[in-house]
């Protein structure tokens, strides 16, 4: 039986990169797609990267997933070198991309996940077991008997997950999972990442992505990349904090007494001021706006207390936070989509030009 | 079988045949012979690592058979039609007014192509195809040999191969009226097997090749069916080309296989003129099956390291 | 309806005349030809690319012409060393006729993906596909120029440049193309609605008409029932057409002793007229069952969603 509780200090690292660089050889000129990378995954994290396309996120799996080489220094995968070690590390991680049209179309689902089961080794009875619970896990169950080159994007991406599952990886490399899919079908991959990582403690997640939402829901950790390089680590909350360390909040009252100078000498409370595109409409409205800057979320206390002795009701609090974009911004200077359209437009990675806009244009985000 | 966990005293228990669901279906299929720590899951025994080849390459060649199963159109186009190539062949020889025996040779150069065209394009072509369709990288993320992969894909196109040899073996002997004259049948069977063995090695030896070569893989195939065909002597005993079919018969498994083979089905015959005896050919099939099976093993470890330094896997970029 | 832009500027018209209508279709057609040649011509290096050409033809003739020398020990009959030659020239055009085509339909659907998206582009399918046979067909073309080019200078086979047949060579080996391009049509509308595997396909039927064509051996060899079906097929007349073109003394393919056409006719040899004829007859048949064929292929392929799916194994 499995050990529900795996200590994360008996294991090596999930992964431990030292210094890897990778140079593709081009024309005219060689390409440096990871240009000196160091990284330590703990066995247990949901760890995300986020970047542009061209980042380097998917050359950095393809070599933990000894698919690549490194120009130059290591990478370990729970201690196996992805150079010399390779059949150690292939039999404790599978890698699931966006995109991927593998496969035998004249295959049905069924048939092609039990393929890929003997390719782990899995007895042929097992393999067939096995392949229909996942396909029961992964709501294929309609589709099974279906021709692999009849499925839908979405429907091909969870057949693709449970080919991921076959072998119950320790390490789970997803790239891009849920590109191209739907709302819907990019939900459900998502809510299949979490389950199979909550079913057994010690289970590591590598995510790469570019959808910000994506990695701050699933992953604990998170490293932004940006041509080839890491520029920042860190939880989302501690990246995040990073570009605004104060908790800002837009209030909704039916009424205050004394507007928001009311509340600003109040403990932990940076400064309380009416939004600045509000000052047409207040005259037509019942209720006051206010922006409340908080030294930190613990302060929103003393301000309910107070707000609650003035006679004031909430009729809404929204917290607004940076997204990672605000923060990749910070760090970079120019935004994803900005970043995406010079590089197509000139074919070479653009030049920072454009300052961060003030936290204060920043949308505000729902309280969660 | 464990009974239902919701299952009451005195009632009819679950069938054996529908077996009770754990609470959390999902969570079983998340679970799978879990391991105490990943270094247990990485170390395997060799039986553990031989038995997993031997089930890849089953797994690999599944999909051939599915497919012979679902589009029978092969029995026309790959049994029937190459029949019919290997009689045009035949009427040459009649119209020429050979020596009856020349038949025979055609007959059985006929049957042998099929073996040759398996291993060209089953196996030599089929990694760069297997690249294209983004197959290539999933096999490399996979604790198996590439060896395993190959063969399985040979093995998935012998049973038309098969199929095709014997009927244009069989067939083409019982209407085009060839006699054998077969002294040593154990002999004969066993150059046959070797004559695979060696072909089967060479393949993959090409299909290293062709993993690098990229697109040229197609049509080098192609390129080397007819020369193939003509140096070693598909249709004529091969020691008529003189240094040229010396040179073939130490190069190509089917020039020496298939000399071999005819010496042993039509002993007797002065057709055959300066090739080694066929009890040296089998010596000969051994050494390059030996020789080409462990080449392909160096050389599939060397070119999957060179595809990984250069990035060659995939097609995806990076 | 708005104006459409084709990609040079000029506005094209959803309901266009049929000026333009051919004007399109036959730009459309050149791009194929272009688009054909790049795929079928930049895999390689230029003498790689022209090894390829000639290796596969020149062994093939290498392949009968021992075989022809091994049973008459040397001394093989002059005129049938040539009826070999350049049936086996010829039939590489037979095989890049056929397999460019359907290797075109099979290229685009399961390696550039491209076949839905030439399938919905406004002009015919089929003239897309032609146009990107037509480079396989022009490469096999030179491929069966050096083979005979092969043949009279290192095979010793006779060829006297002034004593071509020209009005026998010119309309036969114009039939002939219309012929292999149909015999095509059939293949690519046939693999359409088939797996990857079928690369083989083209070989395997060009392999089997070889049997009945007379390419290398005169028909009078076959059953008589054989050499009826011969009789019924458009190469076996472009064959003769072509050999007694370049070649007026060249035996004859279709006639001589014992050939179902001396015991129907009572002629040893089919006469010109009787030979351009019957080409052109049997021409046209195959073109329309090539047609019909087509049109029931793509139709069929449609139904079942076949073109934009990949079918490996």
């Amino acid at each position: 039986m499995h050990e529900d509780a795996v200590s994360a200090t008996n294991l090596p690292p999930a992964i431990d990169m030292r210094g890897v660089r990778r140079i593709y050889k081009a024309k005219p000129n060689p390409v440096t797609a990871l240009a000196g990378i160091d990284l330590h995954v703990e066995p247990g994290e949901s760890f995300g990267l986020l970047g542009p396309n061209g980042a380097g996120k998917t050359t950095l799996i393809k070599i933990l997933t000894t698919l690549l080489l490194p120009s130059e220094g290591t990478a370990r995968v729970f201690g196996y070198d992805v150079e010399h070690q390779t059949q150690n590390v292939r039999r404790i991680m599978n890698v699931v991309s966006g995109g991927e049209t593998s496969g035998y179309g004249l295959l049905q689902v069924r048939e092609q996940l039990w393929m890929f089961s003997q390719f782990y080794g899995l007895p042929a009875r097992d393999g067939w077991r096995r392949v229909d619970e996942l396909i029961e896990a992964v709501g294929l169950t309609e589709q099974q008997h279906q021709k692999v080159s009849s499925l839908s994007t979405g429907q091909r991406q969870k057949m693709n997950f449970a080919r991921g599952l076959l072998n119950d990886p320790w390490i789970f490399f997803l790239d891009e999972p849920t590109l191209g899919l739907d709302v819907s079908a990019a939900r459900s991959v998502r809510e299949l990442v979490k389950q199979w990582k909550a079913a057994v403690p010690g289970r590591t997640v590598l995510l790469t992505s570019h959808y910000m939402a994506e990695v701050d829901e699933l992953c604990e950790r998170l490293a932004i990349v940006d041509r080839g390089r890491i520029l920042a680590i860190g939880s989302p909350a501690e990246l995040k904090h990073r570009v605004q360390a104060e908790s800002i909040f837009r209030l909704e009252l039916d009424r205050l007494e004394g507007g928001p100078r009311a509340l600003a000498g109040l403990p932990g409370v940076v400064s309380a001021v009416t939004p600045t595109d509000d000052a047409g409409a207040a005259a037509d409205r019942q209720t006051v706006r206010v922006n409340l800057t908080l030294a930190d979320d613990s302060a929103l206390g003393s301000v309910v207390i107070a707000l609650g002795a003035l006679g004031s009701h909430i009729v809404a609090l929204q917290k607004s936070e940076p997204s990672l974009e605000d923060v990749f911004v910070e760090l970079v200077g120019r935004g994803f989509d900005a970043e995406e359209a010079a590089a197509h437009a000139t074919g070479l990675p653009p030049q920072p030009s454009v300052p961060p806009p003030p936290a204060e244009d920043r949308e505000p985000a729902e309280v969660a | 079988m464990a009974p239902a966990p919701d299952s009451v005293p005195g009632t009819t228990p679950v069938p054996a045949t529908a077996p009770a669901r754990a609470p959390s279906a999902a969570h079983s299929a998340f679970v799978y012979r879990p391991t105490a720590d990943p270094m247990t899951a990485a170390t395997w025994t060799q039986r553990r690592v031989l038995v997993t080849n031997l089930r890849a390459l089953y797994g690999r060649a599944y999909p051939r058979l599915i497919g012979l199963r679902r589009e029978p159109s092969w029995l026309f186009f790959e049994v029937l039609l190459p029949f019919l190539t290997t009689s045009a062949f035949v009427f040459v020889y009649r119209a020429l007014q050979a020596p009856p025996e020349y038949i025979g040779f055609v007959v059985l150069g006929g049957a042998m192509t099929a073996f040759w065209l398996n291993v060209m394009w089953m196996m030599a072509a089929q990694l760069y195809w297997e690249k294209d369709q983004g197959n290539l990288d999933l096999y490399f993320t996979t604790p198996i040999s590439l060896m395993s992969v190959l063969f399985g894909m040979a093995v998935g196109g012998l049973l038309s191969s098969c199929l095709r040899a014997s009927i244009v073996l069989v067939v083409g002997s019982a209407l085009y009226g060839v006699s054998f004259a077969i002294q040593d049948w154990f002999l004969l069977l066993a150059v046959f097997f070797l004559t695979l063995t060696a072909l089967y090695g060479l393949g993959m030896v090409l299909a290293s090749l062709f993993l690098l070569f990229g697109r040229e893989a197609w049509h080098l195939s192609q390129a080397m069916q007819e020369p193939v065909y003509f140096v070693s002597g598909l249709n004529f005993p091969v020691g008529q080309l003189g240094m040229l079919g010396a040179l073939a018969i130490s190069l190509i498994p089917l020039a020496v296989g298939l000399d071999a083979m005819r010496q042993l089905a039509f002993s007797g015959s002065d057709a055959h003129t300066g090739t080694p005896s066929p009890g040296v050919e089998a010596l000969m099939l051994v050494a390059m099956t030996v020789v080409f099976i462990g080449f392909a093993r160096f050389m599939l470890k060397r070119l999957e390291r060179m595809a990984r330094e250069q990035g060659k896997l995939s097609v995806r970029g990076g | 309806m708005a104006a459409l832009l084709h990609l040079d500027g000029s506005a094209a018209r959803p309901s266009r005349s049929r000026v333009e209508s051919v004007r399109d279709a036959r730009r459309s057609f050149s791009t194929a030809v272009r688009l054909g040649w790049a795929t079928e011509a930049n895999w390689a290096d230029p003498v790689l690319f022209v090894i390829y050409q000639v290796a596969k033809p020149i062994a093939s003739v290498l392949m009968l012409v021992v075989m022809l020398e091994i049973v008459t020990q040397g001394a093989g009959d002059a005129a049938y060393r040539a009826f070999v030659v350049t049936g086996s020239a010829l039939w590489a055009l037979v095989m890049g006729g056929m397999s460019g085509l359907a290797w075109s339909v099979l290229d685009d659907r399961e390696r550039y993906r491209m076949l839905k998206y030439l399938t919905i582009s406004p002009d015919p399918l089929v003239l897309l596909l032609l146009g990107r046979g037509a480079a396989r067909m022009g490469t096999a073309a030179a491929g069966a120029l050096v083979t005979l080019a092969f043949g009279v200078l290192l095979l010793g086979v006779d060829f006297d440049l002034f004593a071509i047949d020209w009005p026998l060579l010119i309309p036969s080996m114009l039939l002939g193309l219309v012929a292999i391009i149909a015999l095509g049509v059939i293949l690519a509308g046939t693999v359409m609605m088939t797996r990857q595997d079928a690369w083989s396909y083209p070989e395997a039927v060009a392999g089997a008409l070889f049997l009945v064509c007379g390419a290398v051996f005169p028909i009078a060899v076959l059953p008589m029932a054989v050499q009826a079906a011969s009789l019924v097929l458009p190469l076996t007349w472009w064959l003769e057409g072509v050999r007694r073109g370049l070649f007026p003394d060249s035996v004859s393919s279709i006639g001589g002793e014992g050939s179902i056409w001396m015991s129907l006719t009572r002629t040893s040899v089919p006469d010109r007229t009787t030979l351009l004829v019957l080409l052109f007859l049997s021409t046209a048949v195959v073109t329309v069952i090539s047609i019909a064929v087509y049109r029931w292929s793509e139709h069929r392929a449609r139904e079942r969603g076949l073109l934009d799916q990949t079918t490996g194994s």
